[in-house]
């Protein structure tokens, strides 16, 4: 349970001068869920994108299951970021295919399984957001709420050692939020390692290891939610509390 | 006294083998040369977004001599100046029509890379970010993913080129090429029968253009990802809803 999966130390990074992350380190153990939570423009959307190699770093570094993965070059960061789940704010389905397309290209094209047991992952994937009639269906004809658990499905299926969400319900209509949230959670229980960014504060209380809190490119606070929510020790994150409650 | 119009000549015109013989020769002339321009505008479009210099500036010297250099100078060129230059092009095997289809192609190439590379940039970046995510390589993302939705953004104005190469085709007449217009010409020059020649030959342009919108719309239809009978059944009820207001 004490393993760790995915650590950042002190990662740093700047946009033409400007500071957004100002050495944030994160250590995340195998079956942990961390909920980061934050005002807008605290850098929370850009630490976990450095976290999903999809961002080059000034300076820091990531490892996962204890190997160093940040600057990597181009075609070794692509094979590790196979290996880590990423979900997206507006989720980002691929606009010219199906549902089970959608879930089926990366094992194809990333991990070269021969297409009939790709097809039969997929389908088994999709099953297991729930959508498994929507196989044939293309993003468009899908509600929020949906082309977010086909997003969620198209990164489970890479079996990845971890899974990042951004912002994952901040996209969608109150109704649809929960369908969402119920498959995360189902997640979690079966023991997925999990960085999430969310102002969900009943599911951050609910399901979360321990929670973040992210203010001007630095994590000031972390805490198991209980104590982050009843007693948290930093001013920033007491008005923080006060607003999004 | 006005002669009243010969229906007689038109149909012998229109029903003529050089007209026929000369509007097959305009498509054939036009689709090769776009289907060229298309091959030679990708590469072009994706230099123009290179990180190299060098590649950039051979882009813009290529679309600036293309683009400035009337299309009428640019087939004397092929056609005249170069074989006087090189003498490879002065044997049987250069013929007026492959050099109306060099210059042509050259000539829409320059503006094809323009339209290609609005297409490519009108796809959402979100779509490359999730390949990148899944450890999907760029090629893989630009085969599978961007290119797919690019072409629905490019077939209507692809469809305006088309448009122009074909009435461009007649400037190859200049070197020889006996095309559509051409043949009208010299039947207007035996019988002075302008209007039924040249109405004839307007006859095959009209039908031609026809022909190609009608396989525009079939082609954006086919580039539009929504499954079929969904589409139906949404389309059908939007008229519903229409109809009942």
């Amino acid at each position: 349970m004490n393993e760790t999966v995915l650590r950042a130390e002190g990662v740093r990074k700047s946009y033409d001068g400007l500071p957004v992350l100002q050495g944030v380190s994160l250590e995340v153990g195998r079956g942990e869920v961390k909920v980061i939570i934050g005002p807008s423009g605290s850098g929370k959307s850009t630490f976990l994108r450095a976290l999903a190699l999809l961002e080059p770093v000034d300076a820091g570094e990531v490892y996962l299951e204890g190997e160093q993965v940040s600057g990597l070059k181009e075609k070794q960061l692509a094979a590790h970021r196979s290996e880590i789940g990423m979900v997206f704010q507006r989720f980002n389905l691929f606009q010219n295919m199906t549902a089970l397309g959608n879930v089926m290209v990366a094992l194809r094209d990333v991990r070269r399984v021969p297409r009939q047991e790709a097809r039969a992952r997929a389908l088994e994937f999709l099953a297991r957001v729930g959508l498994r009639d929507k196989a044939e269906n293309y993003p468009e004809e899908l509600s929020g709420g949906q082309q977010q658990r086909v997003a969620i499905a198209r990164a489970l299926v890479m079996r990845p050692k971890a899974m990042l969400f951004d912002e994952p319900t901040s996209a969608l209509d109150v109704e649809l939020v929960r369908e969402v949230l119920d498959v995360m959670e189902s997640l979690a229980r079966d023991g997925m390692t999990m960085v999430v960014v969310s102002h969900e504060l009943r599911f951050a209380h609910h399901v979360a290891s321990s929670i973040l809190m992210m203010d001007e490119g630095k994590i000031i606070e972390e805490a198991p939610p209980e104590q982050f929510f009843s007693a948290p020790s930093q001013e920033r994150t007491k008005r923080f509390l006060a607003l999004v409650e | 006294m006005v002669a009243s119009f010969d229906t007689h000549l038109f149909w012998e015109v229109l029903r003529s083998e050089p007209y026929w013989r000369g509007a097959l020769l305009a498509i054939a002339l036009t689709c090769a040369s776009l289907g060229a321009a298309c091959l030679l505008g990708f590469p072009l479009a994706l230099g123009r977004a290179s990180r190299q210099p060098a590649v950039r500036f051979v882009v813009f010297l290529y679309s600036w001599f293309f683009r400035a250099t009337p299309t009428l100078l640019l087939l004397i060129i092929v056609w005249d100046v170069i074989p006087q230059q090189f003498t490879v092009f002065t044997h049987n095997w250069f013929t007026p029509f492959l050099a109306a289809f060099i210059a042509l192609s050259l000539n829409e190439a320059a503006y094809m890379a323009e339209i290609i590379r609005a297409g490519l940039l009108a796809v959402d970046p979100g779509q490359e970010l999730a390949g990148r995510a899944l450890g999907m390589r760029r090629w893989q993302i630009l085969r599978r993913v961007v290119v797919p939705q690019a072409v629905r953004i490019v077939i209507p104005p692809t469809g305006n080129e088309f448009i122009t190469l074909l009435k461009l085709t007649s400037l190859a007449s200049v070197i020889s090429v006996h095309e559509l217009l051409t043949a009208a010409n010299e039947q207007a020059s035996i019988s002075f029968s302008y209007r039924e020649v040249y109405g004839a030959a307007l006859v095959y342009y009209l039908v031609i253009v026809s022909v190609l919108m009608f396989l525009q719309s079939r082609l954006e239809r086919r580039f539009t990802f929504r499954s079929r009978s969904r589409g139906r059944t949404a389309v059908g009820l939007a008229a519903a809803a229409h109809d009942a207001r």
